[in-house]
């Protein structure tokens, strides 16, 4: 049982391969009938499915594909010109055999499904008078199977005709031999002359008549070397190559070019291994990172030592090495966006059809890779856009040549890669959006108000189509017009990080742009900071940050917005958003981190922005999901967790703020400024030796002020932020474990609260540049050790303003 | 001789059994200390204990929720049971510990005020939880009974269950 588990594993995966690569090439066919090498691979997969299901018992399947062969082998030999109408008894036989192919998947059995109409017209079609008798369920139908078998061991390898009789077989291993010959001469003469060309494939097709006339004529007459009547003019010039036959690749057309990926090397890798090694390569950009940061600070405190120039080399190295390790590893994980975009020439063959219109696909970009991930998802949004243009944009033939178009609509369908993205896009030639028909539709559904409408611009108006509940169509079809689609679209794309930028003009046309990051564990991230707290947000949703004051902030119906060059922009801060507590004062300025997500937009006022980053993305875990505006976490260089935004969920609360108010810059700090007797000052002494304190401590206490001891930079940094002293000034050491003095003084100097407490600098680094880097972190005074007690105690006491009577 | 070679065979597996039954018998729980009350995991429901350090604040959760820390490239809850039993929150001391425990896939990180030690109890010595908080709900597995005092025995899944 487990080895017929097995070979049924194979069996599906290579049906399921087949089956998705045929469909794209009977599309193809269909303009291009006489493509002998098409019709010859197409026919080969209906042969395979069917010779590894018949070893396999699936009597259905079987037959079905049996009959499909049938007609095919019929159209390879000439005896019939595939016709849309043929093409459609094929394509629905082809949805049948991949719904039985579900089904063996799900059940590993083939019954349940009744194919008995669809081989009836296949049969019809390839000459019989459709009636045949169809296996229902397994016992009845073996029988007639085990029959084909045995030819099967008969003929060996080519077990498939067992329709022919001896001599038809026979005529067809000559034909395949004389046509196998005529190729390799046909390749060979090519070589020797590229250019001058004799009639090799010619003869080919000669041979082909030849055997249509050997066997009885069926439907039309095989058009002969020089083919006359053609459907479609493309299909003249494929002829016509042909006839001048250029060699086997102009012959072969489209077919010839993809055969080498067949040759490619690959090995099938579990999905869950690359997964664990994107994790490990996670763990490693993580690592790198804090190592980077390390690098900083080692560089900072041994300025100058020879050995930061090794470890430096190091560093680069290891930051080069995984990045390209990251890129490699997140390669073996894309796809070809073209695995999605195969699906779409027959789908919009059937629309086509359906809707009485004339639409041509155009593809491009098959190649761009995309996550898989990614590619998974974005299947479903493509086909619902896809489905709309067809219905909603291109018009009927009729209105088209009306408008003076052409009668032929084209939907092209492109692929490509922009910076870290990749964007997808659809454009189509049909009536294009109206935006007033859209803002009046909406209306009339009640999904915006009137003021809204009012104040709406036209790409606004383009984002409505994705509101739930919103559609333009007249009438609900089979195609669109429920209003979920487009909504699920958004939802879809929003969920891979992904954008949806509209654009369109009345009676031109409509452009859809889905831009898309490349991998979903990996992003860049813009960290921005509040209060003590930092967030990153997926830099895709960032469109650009400005620097405001306070007073660039009105407030309009009880929410804040500002001018952004002609446009209003609402905003909120990020503390109303995320509950932060506001222990510190903002400052005059703060900045607002402009987010764009498809149409709208939304100004996030933060307090700080740090920079740019790469994140890895991890969740939250069970405990803990779900959270509004929370997408996940990711460890810092410096090894702390920072949120990752959901910019969707955070604009969705945004509404629900009413208003930002950003906290008076003065209103604490200055308040207990009133000295009335020496210990009313308070001095901290920051230094990481007792005896250093001890010494700054026996100069100042004869003044009487009061003095709070800290042993380094993170300690101060707490009993500062503590708040259970209101300082006057700060004697900081430069050279100090956990964080030196210049850290401790950028730090302080970030809280508008700190920005005039006057740190003092008392140190025996005496270098110039020391001094400098001082000046830069903020100190105001600088002195070096040893000093007397007394040029201390005035240095400070010029520095808080003591009071002379004090003295 | 033989015979005399089986019975101190015998007796070594005697003795082997009768080991295997005590450990059987006997629980090993690791106690802390929370506010007043001495409480106890399941020594196997711990995957370590370690000091203090930085932790982010999550918005939206209730106050006994501090955040989420990093262990090791993890992102870990992390959950004041001081304030989760309804006591008041206090500075982070010398003593106070993160236990990080873990039931199946589920991990997270817990304050407690002060490590004890690892208790070995018997079964027997354990007690059900009381009436009054008796039913599916309760976080009390159980109460231990040592010589001079009482141990509340937690369940850990219970613990690392959401409640909000």
């Amino acid at each position: 049982m487990d080895e017929f588990q097995e070979i049924l594993q194979d069996f599906l995966v290579e049906s399921f391969e087949l089956v998705e690569k045929l469909d794209e090439d009977l599309v193809e066919l269909e303009s291009n009938p006489e493509d002998l090498e098409l019709l010859n691979g197409i026919f080969r997969v209906a042969h395979t499915i069917k010779g590894a299901s018949s070893f396999l018992n699936f009597d259905v399947l079987t037959h079905l594909t049996h009959h499909m062969e049938d007609v095919l082998n019929k159209a390879r030999h000439g005896e019939l010109v595939i016709t849309p109408d043929i093409m459609d008894v094929v394509l629905e036989s082809i949805d049948l055999m991949k719904t039985l192919l579900e089904t063996i998947r799900d059940t590993s059995e083939d019954a349940g499904i009744d194919v008995s109409d669809c081989v009836s017209k296949l049969d019809r079609v390839s000459g019989g008078d459709g009636n045949v008798e169809t296996p229902v369920v397994e016992p009845s139908g073996a029988q007639e199977e085990p029959a084909a078998e045995e030819s099967v061991a008969e003929q060996e390898d080519e077990p498939d005709y067992e329709n022919m009789d001896e001599s038809e077989i026979e005529d067809e291993i000559e034909r395949l031999l004389k046509q196998r010959q005529a190729e390799d001469k046909a390749k060979r003469e090519a070589k020797i002359a590229a250019g001058e060309k004799v009639l090799m494939p010619e003869h080919d097709l000669d041979e082909d008549t030849k055997e249509s006339q050997d066997e009885q004529p069926k439907a039309e007459p095989k058009p002969t070397a020089k083919p006359a009547p053609k459907p479609v003019p493309k299909v003249e010039a494929v002829a016509t190559e042909d006839a001048d036959a250029e060699n086997e690749d102009a012959k072969a057309g489209a077919p010839a070019k993809r055969t080498p990926a067949a040759v490619e090397q690959t090995i099938r890798v579990d999905v869950k291994r690359l997964d664990h090694l994107m994790n490990l390569i996670g763990e490693l950009v993580l690592a790198k990172n804090r190592l980077m940061k390390i690098n900083e600070e080692v560089e900072e405190r041994y300025e100058g030592e020879e050995f930061l120039e090794e470890l430096n080399q190091v560093v680069s190295i290891v930051s080069l090495v995984t990045t390209d390790l990251q890129i490699a590893v997140m390669k073996t994980r894309m796809l070809p966006v073209g695995k999605v975009f195969n699906k779409f020439p027959r789908m919009i063959r059937d629309l086509s059809r359906e809707l009485n219109k004339k639409i041509e696909l155009v593809l491009a970009g098959e190649d761009t890779e995309l996550d898989k991930s990614i590619v998974e998802e974005i299947g479903d949004p493509l086909v619902h856009i896809i489905r709309n243009s067809c219905d909603h944009g291109v018009e009927s033939p009729a209105e088209r040549a009306a408008k003076g178009k052409d009668e032929m609509g084209t939907i092209g369908l492109k692929a490509y890669n922009e910076g870290n993205q990749i964007v997808i896009q659809i454009d189509d030639d049909g009536k294009g959006l109206d935006a007033e028909m859209l803002k009046a539709k909406s209306l009339e559904k009640g999904i915006i108000s009137e003021k809204e409408a009012e104040n709406m611009s036209d790409k606004e108006a383009f984002g409505l189509i994705f509101k739930p509940g919103f559609s333009t169509a007249a009438s609900v079809t089979n195609v669109s017009g429920r209003g979920v689609g487009m909504d699920v679209v958004k939802t879809n794309i929003e969920k891979l990080n992904g954008i949806i930028d509209i654009d369109s003009e009345v009676g031109v046309g409509t452009s859809m742009k889905l831009k898309i990051p490349l991998t979903l564990a990996i992003i860049q991230a813009l960290l921005v900071g509040v209060q003590e707290e930092y967030y990153a947000i997926p830099l895709a949703s960032v469109l650009e940050t400005v620097r405001i004051s306070k007073d660039e902030i009105y407030t309009v119906e009880g929410r804040s917005v500002m001018r952004l060059r002609d446009d209003v922009l609402s905003l909120v801060h990020i503390g109303d958003i995320f509950e932060v507590e506001r222990i510190l004062d903002a400052s005059d300025h703060a900045y607002v981190v402009v987010l764009g997500l498809g149409t709208s937009k939304l100004g996030l006022i933060v307090d700080t922005l740090v920079g740019q980053e790469e994140i890895v993305i991890k969740s939250l875990g069970d405990y803990l999901k779900g959270i509004d505006g929370i997408a996940g976490a990711t460890i810092r260089g410096d090894g702390g967790v920072t949120l990752i935004v959901d910019v969707v969920a955070l604009m969705q609360m945004a509404k629900d703020v009413k208003t930002t108010t950003m906290i008076d810059a003065s209103a604490e700090g200055s308040a207990s400024n009133e000295k009335n007797k020496p210990s009313d000052y308070t001095i901290m002494i920051v230094d990481d030796s007792k005896t250093d304190r001890t010494i700054m401590r026996k100069s100042l206490e004869s003044m009487g002020m009061t003095l709070i001891e800290a042993a380094d930079g993170q300690e101060a940094l707490g009993i500062l932020k503590s708040g259970e002293h209101n300082f006057d000034a700060m004697l900081v050491d430069i050279e100090m474990p956990r964080m030196d003095g210049y850290s401790l003084a950028s730090e302080i100097k970030k809280y508008n609260k700190y920005k005039n407490l006057p740190l003092i600098a008392v140190t025996s680094r005496t270098g110039k540049s020391d001094r400098m880097r001082g000046v830069e972190s903020g100190m105001v005074e600088y002195i070096t050790k040893p000093y007397s007690s007394d040029y201390l105690a005035s240095v400070v006491a010029r520095n808080v303003n003591f009071k002379a009577e004090f003295l | 001789m033989s015979d005399k070679l089986k019975q101190i065979i015998n007796k070594q597996s005697q003795q082997q059994e009768s080991a295997v039954s005590q450990t059987d018998n006997v629980v090993q729980l690791v106690g802390f200390v929370i506010g007043d009350e001495e409480y106890a995991v399941p020594i196997l429901a711990i995957q370590e204990i370690i000091k203090p350090f930085e932790w982010t604040r999550v918005p939206q959760v209730p106050k006994y929720v501090l955040g989420v820390f990093n262990l090791r490239g993890a992102v870990i809850p992390l959950i004041d049971l001081r304030t989760k039993f309804g006591l008041q929150s206090k500075k982070h001391t010398e003593e106070t510990r993160f236990i990080v425990m873990r039931h199946g896939d589920d991990v997270a990180g817990f304050v407690i005020d002060r490590l004890t030690m690892a208790i070995r109890i018997k079964k027997e010595n354990i007690g059900p939880a009381p009436d009054t908080v008796n039913g599916d709900e309760t976080i009390i597995d159980g109460v231990g009974k040592q010589e001079d005092k009482i141990i509340t025995i937690l369940k850990v899944n219970k613990l690392l269950e959401r409640d909000f």
